[in-house]
């Protein structure tokens, strides 16, 4: 009972019975997609899920602590190249794909915790934090630029500078490859369980703190919290899920460039949550599920302007919705649901 | 005689840059007291408050809480022993509804809180009307209800001295008499409480002890009588009252 709470709780988008059913319902899309999708498909529907992780994270971390990272896919990027070199270099071992899912996470978790220790514990000001997350995406992209030589190889995995690293081998546990339809899978079960999870954390007593730190860290701290200690955790969690969705984009694709850690790739997740709203994590999830599919779409058709047209859906939303188009609309369903609910026949 | 001294500062000094904030404040609080600190504008008040709970560190002296030295300790630490602050301009969440408002102070777990502080804080919450299950944003309350709704916060916390920064500020008579009263309460209930005020009115209906700040040192301490009555306060601050 006290876990299905965290799950309804009232920090994020949908307490009522017919949302629960509704999202159900679209679970269970997914479960039973495989029957009307073809493994294509799929594996496009893939794509546009496994950028959540890392938008979930940019939520809990902007839009519930109110520190905005720039520069999530730094741990995007450290996942995807460990995952590489480990996998690559265990080629052959069955087990070689889960250490190498397991090293790219960790690693995620140890740089994220040294980051942000120096960034919390020294106090930086709110507003350094994108700048200082950015430079380190931005370093770690001119780093990687750079390793194009034979030279660059851990083991016997090239780094391929900006060529990128190719033949990034499949997650596989024991003999079971996962590709198409069971990679599909893997992929919705990881997101499904990303989601419910940040929505526990939400409603648990550490996002009530979080909510708090948003909003006056100072007063959050004279309540009795050891904010850096908080906001690093968060930060954490955050790096570890942005690392979860480098870790599923390799192995959908099989290859990672340095770009995918650049300033145009920085700036997506940010669009993600600022366009469905960073303050309910449903709302990222809605739109970061949503502008991955428009821009795979446009841009596997052809079409070169993808990235504007992304950036020309952020200016307008942020114009006529500065809330996120999906908080603005649910809380107004919200308003119109409550009135409808208050007005007694009466006085109508 | 007396209560031993809950919160003590030994020659607390405090500068900012060529200011003087505090000088040699020897404060001593015992325990179970509600004292009312006053002085003119730029005392020093808000800036005591802000060394005893570690906003800012001390340029040399020493705070002692429950005899034991909190000089070097973090500001949520000095919370978690006892200490609770509210601001002198409100700091309640505004953009965050009452109910979380409410769920956001450090509550030790049910089987941990002293029943005392526990009735303390219920009691703030039924006499100020506040509902920690009200979805109503903090920023739509009335200016009294959001100070209210702060001092409520921080008796979530479970203090034992309590430290207010011009509560009052900005309330009509009335409010101000409310406010009073619930102080009154709460301190013959045996909260120690420390607090900030310009309003004499309120001192009167309040302390037993006033301390005088004057440009950064304690100018004069005694009873809300003898302090009224002391020709060298009236002089500085409240002839000019
Ligand atoms: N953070 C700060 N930086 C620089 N100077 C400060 C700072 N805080 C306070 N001061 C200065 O220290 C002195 C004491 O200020 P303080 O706010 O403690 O006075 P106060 O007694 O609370 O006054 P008031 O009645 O106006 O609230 C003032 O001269 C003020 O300008
Ligand atoms: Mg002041």
């Amino acid at each position: 009972m006290k876990y299905l709470a965290l799950l309804t709780g009232p920090e994020d988008i949908g307490q009522s019975r017919l949302f629960w059913i509704v999202f159900v319902l679209l679970v269970l899309n997914f479960v039973l997609g495989p029957l009307w999708m073809s493994e294509f498909e799929a594996s496009n529907v893939s794509y546009y899920l496994l950028n959540l992780p890392m938008a979930l994270g940019l939520c809990l971390l902007w839009g519930y602590c109110g520190v905005l990272s720039f520069g999530q896919v730094a741990y995007f990027g450290i996942a995807g190249y460990l995952y590489g070199i480990i996998a690559g270099n265990m080629r052959g071992d069955p087990w070689g794909p889960l250490l190498g899912e397991v090293g790219g996470l960790a690693a995620c978790a140890v740089v994220s915790a040294i980051f942000g220790y120096f960034m919390f514990y020294a106090r930086v000001q709110r507003w350094i934090v994108p700048i200082l997350t950015l430079v380190l995406a931005l370093l770690l992209e001119t780093f990687l630029g750079q390793t194009a030589g034979y030279q660059w190889r851990v083991g016997s995995v090239q780094l391929g500078g900006y060529n990128g690293m190719t033949g990034i081998p499949w997650f596989q546990l024991g003999d079971f490859t996962f590709f198409g339809y069971s990679f599909y899978y893997y992929v919705v079960l990881l997101v499904l369980v990303s989601y419910l999870g940040c929505r526990a954390l939400v409603n648990s007593h550490h996002g009530k703190v979080m909510l708090a730190m948003r909003e006056d860290p100072l007063r959050t701290e004279l309540l009795g919290y050891d904010i850096r200690a908080r906001q690093l955790a968060v930060f954490v969690i955050a790096g570890v899920l942005a690392g979860l969705s480098g870790l599923l984009y390799v192995q959908w694709g099989n290859y990672i460039t340095p770009s995918q850690l650049g300033l145009v790739q920085a700036a997506l997740p940010v669009i993600w949550v600022a366009v469905g709203g960073r303050s309910k994590l449903l709302a990222v999830a809605i739109s970061a599920y949503a502008l991955n599919w428009i821009t795979y779409s446009l841009s596997s058709a052809g079409n070169q302007y993808a990235l504007v047209i992304i950036g020309g859906l952020l200016v307008v939303v942020m114009l006529f919705f500065p809330d996120g188009i999906v908080v603005t609309l649910a809380r107004n369903m919200n308003r119109q649901a409550l009135t409808r609910l208050l007005r007694r026949p009466g006085r109508s | 005689m007396g209560m031993p001294s809950i919160v003590s500062t030994t020659a607390l000094d405090k500068r900012f840059g060529g200011i003087v904030a505090t000088q040699h404040v020897d404060l001593d609080i015992p325990e179970g007291e509600l004292r009312c600190i006053i002085g003119p504008n730029g005392a020093g008040k808000s800036t005591l408050f802000a060394l005893l709970c570690g906003i800012h560190a001390p340029d040399s002296g020493h705070i002692f809480l429950k005899d034991r030295d909190i000089t070097a300790l973090p500001s949520f630490r000095r919370v978690r022993l006892g200490l609770g602050l509210t601001f002198q301009t409100n700091r309640a969440f505004h953009d965050l509804t009452v109910r979380q408002n409410l769920e956001a102070p450090f509550r030790l777990p049910r089987g941990g809180r002293s029943s005392t502080s526990e009735e303390r804080y219920q009691y703030a919450l039924s006499t100020f009307g506040l509902d920690t299950t009200s979805d109503v944003p903090a920023r739509e309350l009335p200016h009294h209800r959001l100070q209210w709704l702060e001092i409520a916060m921080v008796l979530a916390g479970g203090p034992e001295v309590l430290l207010l920064d011009e509560p009052t500020a900005g309330l009509s008579p009335e409010e101000t008499l409310q406010t009073a009263r619930v102080l009154r309460h709460l301190n013959d209930d045996g909260l120690t409480i420390i607090v900030v005020e310009h309003d004499i009115a309120f001192v009167r209906e309040v302390a037993e002890r006033v301390t005088v700040l004057h440009q950064g040192a304690i100018f004069a301490e005694g009873t809300v009588a003898d302090i009224t009555a002391h020709d060298d306060v009236r002089r500085i601050y409240l002839g000019q009252a």
